[in-house]
């Protein structure tokens, strides 16, 4: 064995050196940009566990909605006897499998959760959420949006306090628009025409995008053409038609745009995507209400061009309108405390202290709530990627069209099976009607193995 | 050199002797003390090792023992849990995932292990030689890679390699191939094999030096004399000199490349859709578990897959075992 000279001695230093010097560029490498929906930083909430008054009731709420700490903090001020701790576990189904592990093993449960619309169901079925209705929720039905009110209620329980939603709409760069000589499309035809003009013009630059591998947007469009794949109203009966009339022609409508490169395809969420809306790639963002919240972080060139504009329809002067995600405030099964968490749970999403932070400058979240939602204070509002404009109006038109849905009791799965899906038609390399025959015959093999009774 | 021999066996005879004396003197029934002496023995070795049982039984075993009891069961949404046999078994047998998944993590080691093991032997050769300057510091710094966490390394790759706005991707438009995505169904693997090869070739490169150290330098001044040159030495005399190093390496990472699942996982949350459902058997195991939430099902899957890498594992060191010894 060497003796440990000073020659080795100085090597061993420098390797420990180089070795830490890398391990700490690596922590601090990596920079918090948005790099999908989840990956929104929450900030931590000012009650940290430390800093709750002793006596006040301890509860974990899970969540990851870009401004929740700060309604976090207003409801641990006015409520003094409750100590609300903010814990951003991941966004989506990222929260959703933690979720459904914690409630596998019957440990680190939260007392409440934001839940989107589409995990209601998965919850309700596997009965893992309070039922609200005997700690007062039924006061708050007249003030919600009707949509919103059935997607949290099955039979005569209420499972969730309604949120925020997302009318979907077309947000566009006016002076793209205008370079182009193009007005907003009322129709899906129209959609296409100007497509095509505008790719013609430019090669190199689209009229929107149309991230096939996002499955939660991709069944938002598929409502504005009536071809929601899905009906469930609890039980064990489900229906699950991705290739019915409607379906097949929602497809046929956006190959024919993919196969002649009219539209395109960057992953939504991602710096490119930004960086596309932003230098002109991009056009428009077929988006909901809320979007501009998870925008405006990346703009820099085009701050205050863009617009919102009505979604475009099947039909000229139609009115179909499809919800985009949307969360809700959940209480689950196990908490230690009901009561107080469903004070919570009702109060985050039920006035106007806690909507007008919801709705303000950090939030940018779009109201369930009608008191708010109806106000000339939040349909005036402006917010700086629109400038000027009003676009809250044209959301707001549209939020009583809203059809409700009814989501499966297995979302997650349908989820994480709609990338592998629609991968191919990304790259080209699939058709979209073959997209959706392969998604049928993935979730109706998974339905049926879980013992529902499908129906096609 | 007899001399030698003679002193060797010289010194192994106190040496027994010294065994029998130390079993205590002559006694009747000095066959029963010498049991004794095993048995305490036997007592004393156990106690040492208990507490490693114990945890391997904890933390190894029980995990192994319980997955596989959860495999030969199905969780229904509809009608909960029941008793199936080994219908997850054929279930994952006959599902097209399991197999592309496996077909691709062979190909994907085909690729990887031996280019990692021939840059890692060439770098160690280099600096076996002692040509490099500051050799010590150049060892360390190619061994960095292999400290940097996996995930941090797969999320920093794939910052330099996003669509568009990557640095490396800005670099090679540059170099003439504008509009190359390399999370794109063609390139994706070849990006993953990339990715790896960084990460491991440093430890790789530390171990080959090791052994190269360790091989005697009158074999190779030997070789010297008798006029090899540099490639004959490094390929005829000092390569199979290391065997056995080799072997180990091929065999970790022919496993690591098999259980490949961190850097496609981090790939799939910059580009959706770049990574499918069953990739390679661990993300279809996860898929499957934490996705889907069939856990019976991942369950099976996984001691399917554990048999497998057992199977190639044992089936590579059995092919390369000469005279009865890996060696």
């Amino acid at each position: 064995m060497q003796r440990f000279t000073r020659k080795h001695r100085l090597r061993a230093g420098l390797a420990a050196l180089a070795v830490t010097a890398a391990i700490g560029a690596a922590a601090c490498g990596s920079s918090p940009t948005s790099s999908s929906a989840a990956a929104s930083p929450v900030g931590t909430s000012q009650a940290a566990s430390g800093s709750c008054k002793p006596g006040a009731v301890k509860l974990t709420f899970w969540a990851w909605a870009v401004g929740y700490n700060l309604v976090v903090n207003e409801f641990n001020k006015t409520h003094p006897g409750i100590c609300v701790v903010l814990d951003d576990v991941g966004g989506g189904n990222a929260e959703y499998v933690k979720l459904s592990e914690a409630l596998k093993s019957g440990n680190g449960i939260p007392d409440v959760a934001e839940v989107e619309y589409i995990e209601l169901p998965s919850l309700e079925i596997t009965h893992s959420l309070v039922n609200l209705v005997p700690y007062g929720i039924d006061s708050y039905k007249s003030q919600i949006v009707p949509s919103s009110w059935a997607e949290v209620s099955q039979g005569s329980a209420v499972y969730a306090m309604p949120g925020d939603i997302g009318p979907l709409g077309f947000y566009y760069d006016t002076r793209e628009l205008a370079k182009y000589h193009l007005t907003p499309p009322s129709t899906w035809a129209q959609f296409a025409t100007e497509a095509a003009t505008l790719h013609k013009d430019d090669p190199s630059a689209y009229l929107a995008d149309f991230p096939a591998a996002d499955g939660e947007w991709l069944l938002a469009l598929m409502q504005e053409f009536g071809a929601f794949p899905f009906q469930y109203s609890g039980g064990s009966d489900v229906t699950v038609d991705f290739t019915g009339p409607t379906e097949m022609a929602f497809a046929s409508y956006w190959q024919n745009l993919l196969k002649a490169r009219l539209v395109n395809t960057t992953a939504d969420f991602t710096a490119p995507f930004w960086n596309d809306l932003d230098n002109g790639s991009d056009a428009s963002w077929l988006m909901a209400a809320w979007g501009p919240g998870y925008m405006a972080p990346d703009i820099k060139k085009t701050m205050g061009d863009w617009k919102a504009a009505p979604i475009p329809q099947l039909n000229a002067g139609g009115h179909l309108e499809g919800s985009w995600g949307g969360s809700t405030t959940s209480v689950i099964k196990g908490t230690q405390h009901p009561a107080q968490a469903a004070e919570f749970a009702e109060w985050f999403f039920g006035n106007m202290t806690s909507w007008t932070i919801h709705a303000g400058p950090v939030g940018q979240a779009f109201p369930g709530y009608t008191p708010l939602l109806d106000s000339s204070s939040f349909r005036d509002s402006t917010i700086l990627l629109s400038g000027s404009t009003k676009s809250q109006q044209v959301y707001a038109a549209q939020a009583a069209n809203i059809t409700s849905v009814q989501w499966p009791p297995f979302m997650q799965e349908v989820l994480t099976d709609a990338p592998t899906a629609f991968a191919g038609v990304v790259n080209g390399s699939e058709t979209m009607q073959q997209a959706l025959q392969q998604l049928q015959k993935t979730v109706t093999s998974y339905a049926t193995a879980q013992g529902f009774t499908v129906r096609t | 050199m007899a001399d030698a021999i003679g002193i060797a066996r010289e010194g192994k005879a106190p040496a027994k002797a010294r065994l029998a004396g130390a079993a205590g003197p002559r006694r009747p029934g000095g066959g029963r003390g010498r049991s004794r002496l095993f048995a305490r023995q036997g007592v004393v070795a156990v106690g040492f090792t208990l507490p490693f049982l114990i945890i391997f039984a904890l933390t190894m075993l029980a995990p192994i023992g319980y997955a596989i009891y959860t495999s030969l069961f199905t969780t229904k949404l509809i009608g909960g849990t029941a008793f199936s046999g080994f219908a997850n078994y054929s279930q994952v047998l006959t599902t097209g995932w399991f197999w592309s998944g496996l077909a691709r993590v062979a190909v994907f080691a085909a690729i990887q292990v031996p280019v990692t093991l021939f840059l890692a032997f060439f770098f160690a050769s280099l600096f076996d030689l002692g040509v490099i300057r500051l050799g010590g510091f150049f060892r360390a710094l190619y061994f960095v890679p292999f400290a940097v966490p996996t995930v941090v390394a797969a999320i920093m790759w794939s910052f330099l390699l996003v669509p568009q706005y990557g640095t490396y991707t800005r670099l090679v438009s540059l170099l003439g191939f504008p509009g190359t995505n390399f999370f794109s169904g063609h390139l994706i693997v070849g990006t993953i094999v990339l990715i790896v090869i960084w990460e491991v070739t440093g430890y790789n490169m530390v171990i080959f030096y090791a052994a190269l150290k360790a091989v005697p330098r009158e074999v190779v001044e030997s070789a010297i004399i008798d006029g090899a040159s540099l490639r004959t030495i490094i390929t005829r005399v000092k390569l199979p000199m290391v065997r056995p190093a080799v072997v180990m390496l091929c065999v970790l990472n022919l496993i690591g490349a098999l259980q490949l699942f961190t850097e496609p996982s981090i790939v799939s949350s910059f580009q959706p859709g770049a990574v499918s459902f069953g990739f390679t058997p661990m993300i279809y195991i996860y898929n499957t578990a934490i996705g889907d939430g069939e856990y019976n099902l991942a369950a099976a899957a996984a001691v399917i897959f554990a048999l497998v890498i057992a199977a190639a594992s044992v089936g590579w060191l059995v092919t390369v075992k000469r005279k009865g010894t890996i060696r």
